[in-house]
């Protein structure tokens, strides 16, 4: 800890107004703070304030992403495995995952901080926290084969457009990871979407691996059959989709690493349970309503049991870690259960009413971030009614 | 009785609350008068270096209105006179004589007093220097004397941690608190009387007289959260406060023609917390020795909570009762925000400190740097009066005032509990104080104009 300390305090002078490294001050204020608390006395009412900062903050949302994280590494190696016809021993599937999925990590949080640094440099403001979680949500979003320039693109997008042009943390509107994953979705669709991007070539030379989602293969359906016969055709009974041993987003694809996920926001107070639980209930009701207009001649996707739309494609990703994200959902608490309850109800509309574009969750999260400043300002409308004036 | 049930707030379990008798600290060579403790007044001395003062005799005046006094807190000879920073006074030192001698304003008694008039009564109580402990929301100014409020509050209690319970300060003034409380209920039409825990340790003769019982967390007590939840119309806003201790001084005062000094204050220091029969004016390095570490210590006079930030030079002022002391919390922590923290006091449930009920000591540190509003919304869990701070606060930067207002922001009691749980260290209270008070300004300019 002195040696940390020595250090720092011989290499401050560089980064002070004059020294050579004066542009990097950021940068360097942010790693003394990372290895440091700050110790001030606050100077001001009240003298005392409570141990947690947005450091802890944060790393309690990365620790809650730390079981679809590992999983996703793991399931990644062990998709691309399987399809290479290597030995699936635990091990040896767990490398091949880390070697397919850290390269995007590292590009993430690379890349992201170079913008981050720039921006804060340029402002003169501290490097914000946030960034810690965006750097880490944005690869477990994306399909394993992406390129990683590809991946370098859509985090610049999300942090300089998503995030810095509204002017850094805490201005933004949407949600900065998911405005990078929305934009290559939009601008490189063949690599983000249809059968075969979601798993990992180890083997060069075998083109084309398929491994079909939940979501891809209900596409498919036809008048006059069952989704769940099809997904079960193919080995997807719900309890498979709920532990998510599948090809699809790295880190998307179980529903149950995102619950464990979600009990830890919740326990910690620092995810919404009012967002997350009015997504499901938003996902059930609209689900369980359009069961209601099932019969043997509409789309299939009309009878699907609701239940299947929580644990398929990456609607409990999206809920649990992206639509929690404080800065981009509503501040006030009813505003929260419809903000969650229209995500819910718009992924399943989108994935019922346009089957070809399956993935709602993220169209629904970004229109909700839209909207939450509205859902906030009728919010206080209605509160400040209910105030006696005090003038 | 009336049971108000008050939402939001916060309890911390902190150790040292003192508890037990008194001991007593009333012999003193010094004491002294800030005029900087006391809000918005613009102060004019009326006395210089080197002034013989009694006990009771006006040091300095308000020049918003001349009548209100302030009065020395001993007799003896004026000593010094600080200034501050553009020539404020900081304190009033008085040398404090064998044989103080004490201002006479006339003893009065129950008839008496029954047919003062109020204005009578009024410049009484101003002459007296005990004007200044009646207060009007919602600037906590002092009150203006030739306005009728729609109704007196009275807090028997505080919340803010460390402070004597009622039972402790009304012990043996009970009649003196009712002869305050006639007193006020000639200023105003209503005079309520609230508590807020254990009614069954006040003495008999006031038990039977509270009229409002305000149950929930810090800062139930305070007059603002008090009117929040019972006015039923704007035009009860601009009610007035005093605390019960404070009516047992008024009552002492008009029943003796004597100034009385005497304050139970609640010292709590991480050495050891104590009460202490003390008196008004009282050094603080004399209640609290470790005051004079000021690089370890910060030393809050007036509750934990609602305090100002004193030093050694200082003196117990006319609104304190209690004097807390925190370890400065300047000391950077390695790796602080991966700790498990099981000895972290927070509001938030990210520590393991959330999963015992221990009491756990604070500190004064801010524990983390000023960070952009994530739009978390704990400020507008915690607060007693439902503003939503985070809101107000962007109306207020945006210089959309009137936005502000219509927010709560005159509402707001000051707690300070906002910018307690805040994660981004955002200095809430502060700045909406300081609208507050800029709002009171541009009142006070629009006012004075002919
Ligand atoms: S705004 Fe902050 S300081 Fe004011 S009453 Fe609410 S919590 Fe307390
Ligand atoms: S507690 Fe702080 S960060 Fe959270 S909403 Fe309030 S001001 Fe913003």
């Amino acid at each position: 800890m002195k040696a940390v300390r020595k250090i720092f305090d011989a290499g401050r002078r560089h980064f002070q107004p004059g020294g050579r490294l004066a542009l990097l001050a950021p940068l360097f204020a942010a790693m003394e703070t990372f290895f440091f608390i700050p110790g001030e006395t606050s100077r001001r009412q009240p003298f005392i304030r409570d141990s947690l900062d947005l450091k802890r903050f944060m790393s309690v949302v990365i620790l809650a992403l730390a079981p679809p994280l590992l999983f996703g590494i793991y399931n990644t190696g062990y998709q691309a495995s399987r399809t290479a016809g290597l030995p699936p021993d635990f091990l040896s599937v767990t490398a091949r995952g880390l070697w397919i999925v850290m390269p995007l990590i590292i590009v993430s949080y690379g890349v992201g901080f170079f913008w981050e640094m720039l921006f804060a440099a340029i402002r003169r403001h501290p490097i914000s926290e946030g960034f810690l979680v965006t750097g880490l949500l944005f690869p477990l979003t994306l399909p394993p084969t992406i390129p990683l320039w590809q991946a370098a693109l859509g985090i610049s997008f999300g942090v300089v457009i998503g995030k810095e042009i509204f002017g850094g943390t805490g201005r933004n509107i949407f949600n900065p990871a998911l405005t990078g994953r929305a934009f290559l979705f939009f601008a490189y669709p063949a690599r983000m979407s249809g059968d075969p991007v979601w798993v990992a070539r180890l083997t060069p030379g075998v083109d084309a691996v398929t491994g079909a989602t939940p979501l891809g293969l209900a596409a498919l359906s036809q008048v006059g059959q069952k989704i769940e016969t099809i997904l079960a055709g193919s080995d997807f009974s719900f309890f498979r989709m709920l532990i998510g041993h599948h090809a699809g987003s790295i880190g998307e694809t179980s529903a149950l690493c995102c619950l464990a996920g979600a009990v830890i926001l919740i326990a910690t107070g620092v995810g919404s349970f009012r967002i997350i639980a009015g997504g499901i209930l938003g996902v059930l009701a609209t689900g369980g309503l359009l069961n209601l207009f099932a019969g043997p001649a509409a789309q299939p996707w009309f009878g699907l049991n609701p239940f299947y739309h929580l644990v398929m494609g990456g609607f409990a990703f999206g809920i649990v870690y992206m639509a929690t994200d404080p800065v981009s959902a509503p501040g006030l608490e009813p505003a929260k259960w419809v903000y969650g309850f229209c995500i819910g109800a718009l992924t399943v509309l989108i994935r019922v009413f346009n089957p070809a574009y399956p993935e709602g969750v993220m169209l629904s999260i970004l229109f909700m971030n839209l909207f939450s400043p509205l859902l906030d300002h009728v919010g206080i409308a209605l509160r400040l009614k209910k105030r006696i004036p005090n003038v | 009785m009336i049971t108000i049930r008050a939402k939001n707030g916060l309890d911390m379990n902190i150790p040292g609350q003192p508890d037990g008798p008194a001991s007593r600290l009333m012999d003193m060579e010094r004491v002294g008068l800030s005029p900087a403790s006391f809000p918005h007044i613009r102060p004019k001395l009326l006395v210089k270096v080197g002034d013989k003062v009694r006990q009771g005799s006006i040091l300095f005046a308000d020049k918003r209105n001349p009548d209100i006094g302030f009065a020395s807190p001993g007799g003896g000879t004026v000593e010094s006179i600080d200034y501050g920073p553009r020539r404020a006074i900081n304190a009033i030192t008085i040398r404090v004589d064998r044989e103080e001698a004490r201002e006479d304003r006339g003893v009065l008694d129950r008839h008496q007093l029954a047919v003062l008039s109020r204005d009578a009564l009024a410049r009484h109580l101003m002459a007296g220097g005990l004007w200044p402990l009646i207060r009007s929301l919602p600037f906590r100014d002092i009150a203006d004397p030739a306005f009728t409020p729609p109704a007196i509050i009275i807090n028997l209690d505080t919340l803010d941690p460390f402070h004597a319970e009622p039972a402790l300060y009304l012990d043996g003034s009970a009649g003196a608190f009712l002869f305050g409380l006639d007193a006020l209920k000639r200023l105003a039409p209503a005079v309520y009387i609230v508590a807020c825990r254990k009614e069954d340790t006040l003495p008999p003769e006031i038990r039977g007289l509270v009229t409002h019982r305000v149950r929930g967390r810090f800062p139930a007590d305070d007059p603002g959260v008090f009117l929040y939840y019972t006015r039923a119309s704007a035009a009860a806003n601009r009610c007035w406060y005093i605390h019960g201790r404070d009516v047992v001084l008024l009552g002492k005062f008009l029943s003796s023609g004597v100034y009385p000094v005497k304050r139970l204050v609640s010292v709590s220091s991480p050495n050891g917390s104590r009460h202490v029969l003390s008196r008004l004016g009282a050094p603080l390095a004399l209640l609290a020795p470790e005051v004079r570490n000021h690089d370890t210590h910060v030393t809050i006079a007036g509750g934990l909570w609602r305090g100002q930030v004193a030093g050694p030079n200082d003196y117990l002022g006319l609104y304190d009762a209690a004097l807390t002391l925190l370890p400065a919390g300047n000391q950077p922590e390695f790796l602080g925000f991966l700790r498990p923290g099981r000895r972290k006091p927070s509001h938030w449930r990210a520590f393991l400190s959330a999963l015992h009920n221990d009491p756990l000591a604070l500190d004064a540190g801010r524990h983390g740097e000023e960070r952009a509003c994530v739009n978390c919304g704990s400020c507008a869990a915690v607060c007693p009066v439902d503003i939503l701070p985070q809101f107000t606060l962007k109306s207020v930067l945006a210089g959309e005032i009137e936005e502000a207002l219509a927010h709560g922001l005159l509402d707001c009691v000051e707690c300070g509990l906002c910018a307690y749980v805040c994660p981004s260290k955002i200095e809430l209270t502060f700045l909406l104080r300081q609208a507050r008070e800029s709002y009171y300004r541009e009142q006070q300019a629009v006012g004075e104009r002919p």
